[in-house]
């Protein structure tokens, strides 16, 4: 102990007497300083004390283009009426990227309490991988479909090629931009529209096969998801290209949309899954996850569908959003028999099979 | 040193080295800057303040000091065997440890997902133990760890091969054991090595994309590192916001490095 006082003392002494260089301890104490700040910043929020009281989370994963929505209108709903209804404070974890990428992640095993999954074909291949015991959303509200948003043409501004309807682009010289049905799940939807739109205004099977093999004679470009597919078509190529029309709307109202939104008389809606995943939830959250799931149907969430473009499963509130546009022979997957009929039937039984073979090299890549 | 006159400004070299780099690495870095400054300086503090930003900053620099300090023994350890032991298998090993330089992020964030995941080899075995190192800050420090040990290693060695023996016999004679040894002739030595390796290992921890990606579940405000939220704002065509953030890596990096830079060059001055 007393070691130690001399050594200090003389320590400081010499310290006091030493000739401070005030340069040279400026240029060494600053990267010091700098490092130590930003440590202090990067653990600030874990510091104790500046932690904030526990708070309850939820684990949700989505497929991309709800991203936007979910943060900014549909968890902070959410959150507001849950602190009115017990005082709690709830917070979300969420995840959002393409629907396939998020049902892989799931069969890897993150820890998503609940999904929203942009086709029930991925949801399918959750009760394949068994991380669900049976398909337990259609025991949800409306089957586990919780909005939903129609397939349409997007076309270069005032539409130099005049089309007004899938008939119009299997014409000759009119590009198609197309994502690729291998991987997007966008894709599958469009097949099914280029293919069904056909019997839904009276013509046969085999003039549903002449126009979905006259649209992808017309396919000009590939891309592996609807939003990378978007980027292609942007940047020039081809004529048309089809996609969601929520997309496109949102385009629309942040000012960046270049080109015209073409209804055509017959379309598919596209259905977005509610997956409850309950080998992740702890029993003492079930409370928290089932208000969440039955809120992504109740009226106040249905109706920031809408505002941000998605059509709600109440038809009477898509009234409130005046762009949707019209669609005379609107139908849904179940029109074909679900996807358990219509992945086979129709993507992989007429696409794969028999219109791939037809265009050989010559058309598309 | 100082007999040498003060090299002359030379004008030409320099200016066909900025022309060269003007496309391959000054104009993209400039986009950066560009596209995050579009909405102005408030739009600008508005989006870096978001609290998922706010988060994604705060857990890469901290995946990226731990990182760095665990690389940092463990890379100066294996380097020290490396150079100072000769044993059976030590060039193999040699090659192995700088392998992750090699290997595609994205395969070993996969390999660490098939290994330590819920349905991976030995995760199977933790899992109902409720131990979960992957989709948690666990599983990005040891992908981080993974990607960055050869840089700690790389930086560490050649410092150690070039030492001479000497200087650590000397120091055994006067009594000094092997601690000793350690701590007053070879880490001053070290000094330098050391430097670069934690810079770069940090650095590269900072921006690690392809295995994060994997190991992570990109949960926001919970494993998502700033690269992942720069990913994922692009993806939701938040261009403004993915490059406000970007842009903060790129000066955090940049203001580092100079700093660090000149200590080390003070040092060289100051030991030569």
């Amino acid at each position: 102990m007393n070691n130690l006082y001399i050594k200090l003392t003389t320590r400081w002494r010499r310290w006091r007497t030493m000739r401070t260089n005030w340069p040279q301890l400026v240029r060494l104490a600053l990267p010091v300083l700098l490092l130590g700040g930003l440590f202090v910043y990067a653990v600030w929020p874990w510091l104790p004390g500046v932690r904030g009281a526990k708070v309850r989370t939820v684990v949700l994963y989505g497929f991309s283009i709800l991203g936007e929505m979910m943060n900014d209108a549909v968890f902070p709903a959410f959150q507001a009426e849950w602190e009115a209804r017990t005082g709690e404070r709830v917070e979300f974890i969420s995840a959002f990227s393409a629907s396939g990428t998020v049902t892989n992640q799931m069969i890897l095993g993150v820890p998503a309490e609940v999904a929203i999954l942009s086709l029930e074909l991925d949801a399918l291949r959750l009760v394949n991988a068994g991380v669900l015991p049976a398909p337990t959303w259609r025991d949800l509200p409306h089957g586990g479909v919780v909005n939903r948003t129609p397939f349409i043409i997007l076309v270069r501004p005032d539409n130099p090629q005049a089309i007004g309807d899938f008939a119009d682009l299997t014409r000759n010289g009119v590009g198609v931009v197309h994502p690729d049905p291998l991987t997007s799940g966008g894709a599958q939807w469009a097949l099914l529209s280029e293919y069904h739109s056909v019997r839904m205004l009276g013509g046969s099977d085999d003039e549903a096969f002449a126009q979905l093999l006259g649209v992808w004679k017309n396919v000009v470009a590939q891309a592996a998801s609807a939003r990378a597919v978007r980027t292609q078509f942007e940047s020039g190529f081809g004529d048309a290209l089809i996609t969601y029309e929520q997309e496109v709307l949102s385009d629309r109202w942040r000012g960046r949309l270049r080109g015209e939104i073409v209804y055509p008389q017959s379309t598919i809606f596209s259905e977005h899954i509610v997956v409850v995943l309950d080998r992740n939830i702890a029993p003492a959250q079930h409370d928290l996850v089932d208000a969440f799931v039955a809120f992504l149907w109740s009226e106040t969430a249905q109706r920031i569908y809408v505002d941000y473009g998605f059509r709600s499963v109440d038809e009477a509130l898509n009234a409130a959003n005046p762009d949707f546009g019209v669609i005379p022979y609107p139908f849904t997957v179940s029109d074909l028999g679900g996807w358990e009929q219509a992945k086979p039937y129709i993507v992989d039984g007429i696409w794969r099979d028999q219109v791939l073979p037809l265009l050989g090299t010559g058309g598309a890549p | 040193m100082n007999v040498t006159a003060k090299s002359k400004t030379t004008v030409l070299p320099p200016l066909l080295l900025i022309l060269t780099l003007l496309p391959l690495l000054l104009m993209p870095l400039g986009a950066i800057f560009v596209f995050a400054g579009r909405a102005g300086l408030p739009g600008l503090i508005h989006t870096l303040s978001q609290p998922d930003a706010q988060f994604a900053l705060r857990f890469s620099l901290l995946i990226a000091f731990g990182t760095a300090v665990v690389n940092g023994v463990l890379g100066t350890f294996a380097a020290y065997v490396l150079s100072k032991y000769r044993f059976r298998g030590r060039e193999t090993l040699n090659v192995i440890v700088n392998l992750p330089v090699a290997i595609p992020t994205v395969v070993v964030g996969t390999s660490l997902l098939l290994l330590w995941g819920p349905i991976g080899l030995l995760g199977q075995f933790l899992d109902p133990l409720g131990i979960q190192p992957m989709f948690a800050p666990a599983g990005v420090l040891l992908a981080h760890l993974f990607v960055t040990f050869p840089y700690m290693l790389g930086a560490v060695k050649p410092v150690l091969d070039e030492l001479e023996t000497t200087y650590e016999e000397a120091a055994y004679t006067i009594g000094a054991n092997r601690w000793q040894t350690f701590r007053y002739v070879i880490l001053p030595a070290l000094c330098g090595g050391l430097f670069s390796g934690l810079l770069l290992t940090f650095a590269h921890s900072l921006g690690e994309f392809g295995a994060t990606v994997m190991v992570s579940g990109n949960l926001r405000l919970r494993t998502q590192t700033a690269p992942l939220y720069i990913f994922a704002q692009f993806e939701a065509g938040n261009i403004e916001t993915a490059n406000a953030v970007a842009a903060v890596l790129a000066l955090t990096s940049f203001v580092i490095f100079m700093l660090l830079q000149r200590v080390t060059q003070q040092r060289n001055r100051r030991a030569s």
